[in-house]
């Protein structure tokens, strides 16, 4: 794949975190779980304007609905 | 006199709500000194567990910290040998503290260094800067005196040691706002030693500047390329610098519980004298008003 089309959808860091998701949950199962601690996030963003803060997200909130 | 007659009389008759016991001040301040004695004691409990927790957690923080650090050096690897040509005037300063209090100084270290930055006169930059926090304690800080200048902020990270994809989801947010900026500075606590942190800010070059720079050019780096590796140095470098931050906040809370225990022991045992004295002095007046009946007999 000479043209990767992945830059129009999302940035490195996501398609990194993605590839290494798959690496993770391809291991074996003993290594799997270790692997996975490396890899949980619970980030919360909000969006400042103005000084007035807008509502906290998560940041895994689709993802967690599996 | 008459009046005179009336007031002796009242003040003979026993009072309503029955005749106080003998010593009823000394008692109740004794009362007063046992309660206090004992929430005193309970809090030293707290502070002293507090401390083990925070003792252990920096075992590991230490740990984690020692092997996160290369990825910042990694980065600055890379950004020596692209210097800027023209100062960033707009930088974006992302501040990196926790959520959780009883830690000392830290988050206060944090953002008095972000304002100082930002009202520095050697090195201007744009009084609209903007502002990403990490850690709801900064966030409040900052919001109290440099509110229009911040863009987002982000939570939940710290309560374990920080992990890549924390910092990767941070970056992933700061690269997909519309945010605009020439440069970012990392604000953070730099682990100095055990009982010792200060604040230092870290320079990240952005894409733009990378394209621009003399090594980066001279190699002929596709574009895609190098806005790959801009988004993955901020992610290194946001990294490195949460696992560092996160080892002086363990260090600071032992510090900081590990004197409120020793101030807690001080007060004990100023409080245990100060009972024992009155308690004696009680039994002494007992003794004495005894003694004077019996010899009155």
């Amino acid at each position: 794949m000479s043209s990767a089309t992945w830059r129009n959808f999302f940035t490195y860091n996501k398609y990194a975190q993605i590839t290494a998701r798959a690496v993770r949950q391809s291991l074996k199962e003993s290594e799997r779980v270790v692997a996975e601690k490396r890899g949980t996030t619970a980030l919360k963003y909000q969006q400042w304007e103005n000084g007035v803060g807008g509502p906290q997200v998560l940041l895994n909130s689709e993802e967690g609905k599996k | 006199m008459l009046a005179r007659r009336s007031l002796a009389r009242i003040a003979t008759q026993p009072s309503p709500l029955g005749a106080a016991p003998k010593n009823a001040r000394n008692m109740a301040t004794l009362r007063e000194i046992e309660l206090r004695l004992k929430s005193v004691k309970n809090i030293e409990k707290i502070t002293k567990s507090m401390k083990m927790i925070a003792s252990t957690k920096l075992a590991k923080a230490q740990r984690a910290m020692q092997s996160g650090k290369q990825y910042g050096l990694a980065n600055s690897e890379i950004f020596q040998h692209t210097p800027l040509e023209t100062p960033a005037k707009r930088k974006l300063f992302i501040v990196v503290s926790s959520d959780k209090g009883l830690c000392g100084g830290i988050h206060s270290s944090v953002s008095k260094a972000t304002r100082r930055a930002i009202a520095d006169t050697e090195k201007p930059v744009d009084s609209d800067s903007p502002i990403m926090v990490i850690g709801d304690k900064s966030k409040v800080q900052l919001s109290r005196v440099l509110a229009k200048n911040l863009a987002m902020s982000f939570n939940q990270i710290g309560r374990d040691i920080p992990t890549f994809a924390d910092a990767a989801g941070v970056a992933d947010l700061i690269v997909k706002s519309d945010v605009k900026y020439d440069g970012i500075s990392i604000v953070y606590n730099k682990f100095v030693s055990a009982v010792a942190y200060e604040p230092e800010i870290v320079e990240v070059v952005g894409e733009n500047a990378l394209k621009e720079s003399a090594g980066f050019r001279a190699y002929e780096m596709e574009d895609d390329v190098t806005k790959d590796l801009a988004e993955f140095s901020l992610a290194n470098a946001i990294y490195a610098a949460l696992v560092e931050a996160h080892a002086c906040e363990q260090s600071a809370r032992r510090n900081a519980m590990d004197n409120a225990s020793k101030n807690a022991k001080d007060m004990i045992d100023r409080l245990t004298m100060q009972y024992n004295r009155g308690r004696q002095a009680a039994i002494t007046n007992e003794l004495v008003d005894i003694i004077t009946g019996a010899s009155a007999l």
